[in-house]
């Protein structure tokens, strides 16, 4: 069997607020100090993937793909040292755009490219979305550009009967389905799909091993058309929200007299708010 | 009744003696006996060296000068034995008993197989009857002490086994039967030198009215080669018990660590090695292995171990314990597996290699993962057996081969490994704290050269809430004495130390490499930091990998500069710590690991007149706020917290300030007062803060 997960580099989520920075012109988070690390549902994603492999006890290939900076080599290293067999990069160069209908185009045409070489991939999983922009639809439109059916929140996936038993969150509990391949699911977290930390030896020989790099020429993808020409939405303004407090104190030389003023102000407010 | 013999005025005392042997036949038959005793001794010891040898190498037996002198002080002086009272005691006793019984034994061999007659005169009288007499009571005393306290006081460190009392029981018998027969022959012969023998005298004294002189030679010769059976029974089976200790230990301090617990981890060739960590007794190195040999059973290292103080499973004593049993039990198949190579794998039966970690043994991961790296067992420690390290190897193989750690430990290292600090989920950057202080950073500065110091933050004191204050009272300090000073602001990584201590050696390595190469392109030759533990791998570390400074605990720096007089014109005296009692916790890392307990008692000293009270367990023998080696990331189960312990004894001294001097301790002491405080006022402040109040100006806070 043949498992592929998709990973996002982005800029760390856990950075500290002072330290997130935004550029109001190019209407996108600034890089400041922040540290870039693999979005965390591609990361669950990678773990559910490999929890597959071990519970199929055998021939699973996992390979890890990733669209973006040359950065985002790390974040491939880096599933490589949790034991995923090849890895895949397909280079951004500069371009920004963040919308998910581009990069389900980009990815497409990178898995298509190496089902190519490497035979057809079972199962495709895509994390639920990422923490830096949080769209939350490359999966879908993945699996559309690839015309595979798919399965939103799932957070497992075991060998069943001739195929996959897949366990997906919903609403109102958790849905156990079963699903043939070919077939694309996007990644949720549960307390058992925590990413491993890979062990040292696996880490140091994670930098041997070949990645692979495609740029999007290779895919015959055109950049520009890629920057323009799939968007599905526009980014108008993007700001920090500010905090403000006011503080007013309630006046009076006895309690009642300050609880009747607060209540006044209270009352004021709420009607100025409307 | 009364016999009275050295002091008959016609008697010569340099004429004085004894027949040897008087009364016993066959004297022969002791040195046909003495030669399977020393056969089966010296092949138990070699035994012991063969397994020993099988080990990775180690150098142990360089700086020949300072190992004589710890051997003299702890090994013959007993340095560290005597530390206990009661056992410092009965130990003292028996072993000079043994030391002025063996010698005695040898002036018997000179007299009797050399043509050196040595056993006469005024020597024989006051060696060879008075002193041995009193030292063989004195074996006998001490043994019986011993003895009360393994069979009546039983107190919790010592190991239960029949060995051990089969050692007093021997011992006695060993003491009272010489007793004996240097009784019934003073009594048969009418020896006039007999009151320079008062125990052998009081023997006979007491025979005299009871038995017939056939009697006493009968019992004489029996008692006699009963004794010798015993004797050299004992010899032969030292090798095989914790007797051994006799000649293992002094060996174990001839070779021990002289580096200070700070410096006692290994490093590892990351390109080379086979395996990381040990999970195999042949991994180790051959002090490791006579490390476990060495032990004593005398349980010291469990007393002081923290963890175990507050319940928890973890046990050095049991630990070292263990891995003996286990290294003597893999014998041979230990031998052919482990032989130095490191190579465990392989066709040569290597399956049977038994782990050294087993969740069924005091070796399981729990256990491991509950030290605090405080290395109080080390100190505690009689024969410098180095448990800690043994324990890191351990963690080692777990984290590095296994991955397999307590939760918190994963996510502090996935934070180090993303964000180069182990505080996951802070709201702070690494600067946040300089905010109104116009503070140099190195990456901003035209010239970094300029700054004479690095003021090493730390990530506990930039990024946890709590510590803030400190380093920004130590940076005012620095400022206010003018010192020229830079910090790394965002290029500061982590040192590394936590990872090491969890286990995590390689991640350890690439932060040091990183972080000595951004020291060393700012030129940065002399390091301040408020972090012991950054102090420790500066100071002990990083070296190994290229980058020596001159280092400095914040408390050492502040502490020369209130001497040079940097200060003045701020007096102390008058400030607002006047009324209050202060008492200090020795950072493990500062104190034991470092030897530093003298800086912040002396800027304490000096920080208005406060009364400074110690704790019961103090300077070496301080107790681990229970931060370290990557506990403080861990949650513990709320009964076994060692934080609550600590400040239990810390409130307990009714000090109304808690001083510190690292920001681990600082917030596990901060919790662990606010549970223990009740209704009193008690703070936890770091020395620099309670300095800034003394000396600073303008925004001091009221204590
Ligand atoms: S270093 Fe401290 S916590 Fe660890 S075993 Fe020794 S005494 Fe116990
Ligand atoms: S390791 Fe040292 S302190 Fe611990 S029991 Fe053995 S001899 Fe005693």
């Amino acid at each position: 069997m043949k498992l592929l997960v998709c990973l996002k580099q982005i800029l760390d989520p856990d950075v500290p607020a002072r330290d997130f920075q935004i550029d109001p012109a190019a209407k996108a988070a600034r890089r400041g100090g922040a540290n870039l690390v693999t979005n965390i549902f591609c990361e669950n994603a990678v773990e559910t993937a490999l929890q597959f492999r071990e519970a199929a006890g055998g021939d699973v290939k996992i390979t890890a793909l990733c669209y973006g900076e040359s950065s985002a080599e790390d974040c491939l290293r880096k599933a490589m040292a949790m034991t995923v067999d090849e890895a895949c990069l397909v280079e951004r160069n500069g371009n920004t755009n963040p919308e998910a209908a581009a990069v389900g185009r980009v990815l497409a045409a990178a898995i298509r490219r190496l089902e190519q070489d490497g035979g057809p991939f079972d199962a495709v999983l895509v994390g639920r979305e990422s923490g830096d922009w949080g769209v939350g639809q490359t999966g879908g439109l993945l699996a559309e550009e690839l015309g595979r059916p798919a399965l939103g929140f799932v957070e497992s996936l075991q060998p069943g009967n001739g195929g996959v038993t897949l366990r997906r969150q919903t609403d109102v509990g958790i849905e156990v389905a079963e699903a043939e391949a070919p077939f694309l699911v996007t990644i949720t977290n549960n307390e058992d799909n925590v990413p491993r930390i890979p062990k040292t030896r696996d880490v140091m020989m994670s930098y041997r091993k070949p990645l692979q790099k495609l740029s999007l020429a290779d895919l015959e993808l055109d950049s520009e058309e890629i920057r323009d020409g799939s968007s599905i939405f526009e980014v108008e303004e993007i700001f920090i929200p500010t905090d403000e407090v006011e503080c007013e104190l309630a006046e009076g030389d006895t309690l009642e007299e300050r609880v009747d003023q607060l209540a006044k102000r209270i009352h004021e407010v709420v009607a100025s708010i409307g | 009744m009364f016999r009275v013999g050295g002091t008959v005025p016609f008697m010569d005392p340099t004429q004085a003696t004894r027949e040897v042997f008087w009364n016993i036949e066959y004297t022969w038959l002791v040195y046909v006996l003495m030669v399977p005793t020393l056969a089966v001794f010296g092949w138990g010891f070699w035994l012991k060296i063969r397994r020993w040898r099988a080990g990775q190498p180690a150098i142990r037996f360089d700086r020949p000068a300072e190992r004589l002198q710890l051997f003299l002080r702890n090994a013959v002086g007993q340095g560290r034995t005597i530390r206990s009272r009661y056992a410092g005691v009965f130990h003292t006793l028996v072993y000079t008993g043994f030391i002025v019984l063996f010698l005695a034994t040898t002036v018997v061999a000179i007299h009797h197989d050399t043509p050196l007659h040595i056993m006469k005169g005024h020597f024989y009288l006051i060696f060879q009857s008075l002193i041995v007499d009193v030292f063989g009571l004195f074996v006998l005393v001490g043994v019986a002490l011993a003895a009360i306290r393994r069979w009546i006081s039983k107190p919790n460190l010592l190991v239960y086994t029949d060995e051990a009392s089969w050692i007093l029981v021997t011992i006695f018998v060993m003491a009272l039967t010489g007793f004996m027969v240097e009784g019934w022959r003073i009594a048969v012969t009418d020896d006039p030198w007999a009151a320079w023998s008062p125990i052998g005298n009081l023997f006979a004294l007491a025979s005299d009215p009871l038995m017939s002189d056939a009697a006493m030679q009968t019992g004489h010769v029996v008692i006699w080669w009963f004794h010798l059976v015993v004797a050299f029974g004992f010899i032969a089976w030292v090798p095989f018990s914790k007797m051994s200790h006799v000649f293992t230990a002094p060996l174990n301090i001839f070779t021990a660590n002289l580096d200070g617990y700070g410096g006692s981890l290994k490093t590892i060739d990351f390109e080379t090695a086979e395996r990381f960590g040990i999970n195999h007794l042949g991994d180790f190195t051959w002090k490791d292995l006579l490390d476990f040999d060495a032990c004593t059973e005398c349980g010291r290292c469990t007393d002081v171990c923290p963890a175990n103080t507050v319940g928890k499973s973890l046990s050095p004593r049991d630990i070292i314990l263990d891995l003996q049993g286990l290294m003597h039990r893999q014998g041979d198949q230990f031998l052919l597996n482990g032989n130095g190579n490191g190579n465990g794998s392989g066709a040569n039966g290597s399956d049977e290699l038994l782990p050294i970690i087993d969740q069924k043994t005091a070796v399981s991961p729990e256990a491991l993962f509950a030290c605090t790296t405080c290395a109080a067992c080390m100190e505690a420690c009689p024969v410098h057996i180095e448990q800690m390290p043994k324990i890191i190897d351990a963690r080692r193989y777990l984290v590095m081969e296994e991955a397999d750690f307590p939760e918190g430990m994963m996510d502090m290292m996935n934070s180090l490994e993303s964000r180069q600090h182990p505080f996951a989920g802070t709201q702070f950057s690494r600067v946040d704290w300089t905010e109104g202080l116009d503070i140099d950073v190195m990456a901003e500065m035209d010239d970094p050269h300029e700054a004479e110091v690095l003021m090493w933050v730390g990530c506990g004191g930039a990024l946890v809430e709590r510590n803030r204050n400190t380093v920004r009272a130590t940076a005012k300090l620095l400022k206010k004495a003018g010192v020229k000073f830079a910090i790394l602001g965002r290029e500061e990584s982590c040192t590394g130390d936590p990872a090491r201590r969890v286990g995590n050696e390689f991640l350890f390595e690439m932060l040091a490499k990183g972080n000595v190469e951004t020291m060393q392109r700012y030129g940065v030759r002399k390091v301040v930091t408020s972090c012991p533990h950054c102090f420790n791998s500066f100071r002990n570390e990083y070296p190994q990998f290229g980058g020596s400074y001159e280092v400095y605990h914040h408390t050492q720096f502040l502490d020369q500069l209130l001497e040079s007089g940097r200060f003045d014109g701020h007096d102390a005296a008058g400030s607002s710590n006047g009324s209050s009692t202060i008492t200090f916790h020795d950072p493990c890392y500062l104190g034991r690991h470092n030897g530093e307990y003298e800086a912040p008692r002396n800027l304490l000293a000096k920080v208005g007149g406060a009364r400074q009270v110690e704790m019961q367990r103090s300077r070496n023998t301080s107790f681990c706020c229970g931060g370290g080696g990557g506990m403080a990331f861990v949650d513990e189960p709320p009964d076994q917290r060692v934080n609550q312990e600590r400040a239990q004894e810390a409130v307990d001294t009714g000090a109304d300030v808690v001083a510190v001097g690292c920001p681990f301790c600082a917030t596990m002491l901060d919790d662990g007062v606010n549970a223990r405080r009740g209704d009193r006022d008690v703070r936890v402040r770091d020395v620099a803060e309670l300095l800034w109040d003394a000396v600073g100006e303008s925004d001091q806070a009221a204590p």
